[in-house]
């Protein structure tokens, strides 16, 4: 119990905050952060700081030709050593979209609807941004929006724990793309508004087309196991990589 | 400093690949698109940890890229439970300390973790010491470009990438402690750049 009179140092303070120390440890330092307001003012010093470094150092987003060209390049890793022409402002999505189409009628189908499906997507964005009509879950509680979901789709998916530093769930909608049900979650990143749907990724929209900007509004996709994930959003793309990052990673494999 | 295997590619032991079989055609393009859906999540991750450690976009470009391929080669050594993200970040360091702008900054000697306990002698900390402006997003940045490039290092795999000391560790090919220690400077050295100084805003 004397611990508890001992001041943190640097590198425990430093431990503590990023949750690094065992459990005992961990519940010495409480102890002594309830009766000690240097020490106290010092880790909620180090947590601000923390979070602003997230901040800050989420710094360099790849410019939209090279984004192009790595995402083809992890696209079309199979074929290797084709050389990637330096592309500009045409997103991968655009480029195998093109492809497609000089193949087969199908390919022309795809980029077709793929075009819709983000006419979908951005108009559902919009629709959340303007409406001002709230959404039918209102609940950053991860605990809140994963339960409402059960029964009103066929599918079900985790949510973070926690998010990245200054992303915030605001609320959950049911909603359907192309005809299919799908979540849709808003999120907040430094206060820009983001729509996240998820579907199922058998039979759900074919996603591999869809172009990575619209009127402006960058559309991100990813998939997991079973889920395909799209955003739309006005914030950069690093962040909203980020955020569909994380939610990929709650996924579980089985 | 570092050992020269750690400067060849060899993405971590993880596991044996010798127990897996000679993959054929369907199940390698299986594994491309299983890398695909690892590594698309993190490319932007990737490029801005690789734009600080080379400090220009053509650069960090090449060494995402370089990085991927790499990591597309060496998969199959990869376990599926483990974690794919301190692996490629691995592949990805690696590959920059083969550069020419990584064997160039490994010239500069980064003098480990002197012992510091004497510079805080009696261990209270002062109200004074939490005083750091916040306010300003440049002035931080700032304050990151100025950072010793391994202290950077550390703290941006900490709190950006948000990856555990172990993690970081292994990323870095340093022991735990350093690992502590080089984010515990790294903060410290951060709090200096950005206490405001004396009678300069009232």
């Amino acid at each position: 119990m004397t611990q508890a009179l001992d001041h943190l140092d640097p590198e425990r303070l430093s431990a503590y905050i990023d949750d690094e120390l065992p459990a005992s440890e961990r519940e010495v330092i409480r102890h002594h952060l309830a009766v000690c307001q240097a020490c106290a003012l010092g880790v909620l010093s180090a947590t601000q700081l923390k979070a602003a470094t997230a901040r800050a150092g989420r710094r360099f987003a790849p410019p939209p030709d090279a984004l192009a060209r790595l995402t083809a390049q992890l696209h079309q890793q199979p074929q290797t050593a084709a050389p990637i022409h330096p592309i500009r402002r045409i997103a991968w999505g655009a480029l195998a979209a093109a492809i497609l189409l000089a193949i087969s009628l199908i390919g022309w189908r795809q980029s077709h609807e793929a075009n819709n499906l983000s006419a979908e997507l951005l108009d559902q964005h919009l629709a959340s941004l303007s409406s001002g009509a709230a959404p039918q879950v209102i609940s950053t509680d991860r605990h809140t929006v994963k339960p409402w979901f059960q029964g009103r789709l066929p599918f079900s998916f985790n949510l973070p724990e926690s998010l990245p530093p200054d992303m915030t769930l605001k609320g959950a909608d049911l909603t359907y793309l192309k005809g299919q049900p799908a979540a849709l979650l808003f999120f907040t990143i430094h206060k820009h508004e983001v729509s996240v749907f998820l579907t199922q990724r058998l039979g759900g929209p074919d996603l591999t087309t869809l172009p990575a900007t619209r009127s402006g509004f960058a559309i991100c996709s990813a998939t997991s196991h079973n889920l395909r994930i799209v955003a739309v959003s006005d914030v950069n793309l690093a962040d909203l990589n980020t955020l569909l990052a994380a939610l990929v990673r709650v996924q579980s494999p089985a | 400093m570092f050992a020269l295997e750690a400067l060849i590619d060899t993405p971590m032991r993880f596991r044996d690949s010798s127990q897996r079989a000679v993959p054929d055609d369907r199940t390698r393009a299986a594994r491309s698109a299983d890398f695909e859906q690892l590594a698309l999540p993190l490319l932007a991750s990737l490029y801005n940890h690789a734009s600080w450690l080379t400090r220009n976009h053509a650069e960090a470009e090449d060494l995402v890229q370089e990085t991927f391929s790499k990591a597309l080669r060496a998969f199959d050594s990869f376990a599926a439970n483990t974690n794919f993200k301190s692996w490629i970040f691995r592949i990805l360091r690696n590959t920059f300390l083969t550069s020419r702008t990584g064997i160039a900054a490994s010239r500069t000697v980064f003098l480990e973790d002197t012992p510091h306990a004497l510079d805080t002698t009696d261990g209270g900390p002062t109200p004074e010491d939490n005083l750091i402006r916040l306010d300003s997003h440049a002035a931080l940045q700032t304050a990151l470009e100025q950072l010793d490039p391994p202290l950077r290092e550390a703290l941006l795999l900490c709190d950006v990438e948000e990856m555990k000391y172990r993690d970081i560790a292994l990323i870095l090919n340093i022991p735990i402690g350093t690992v502590m220690s080089r984010i515990s400077r790294a903060r410290r050295a951060l709090r200096d750049l950005l206490r405001p100084q004396l009678g300069e805003s009232q």
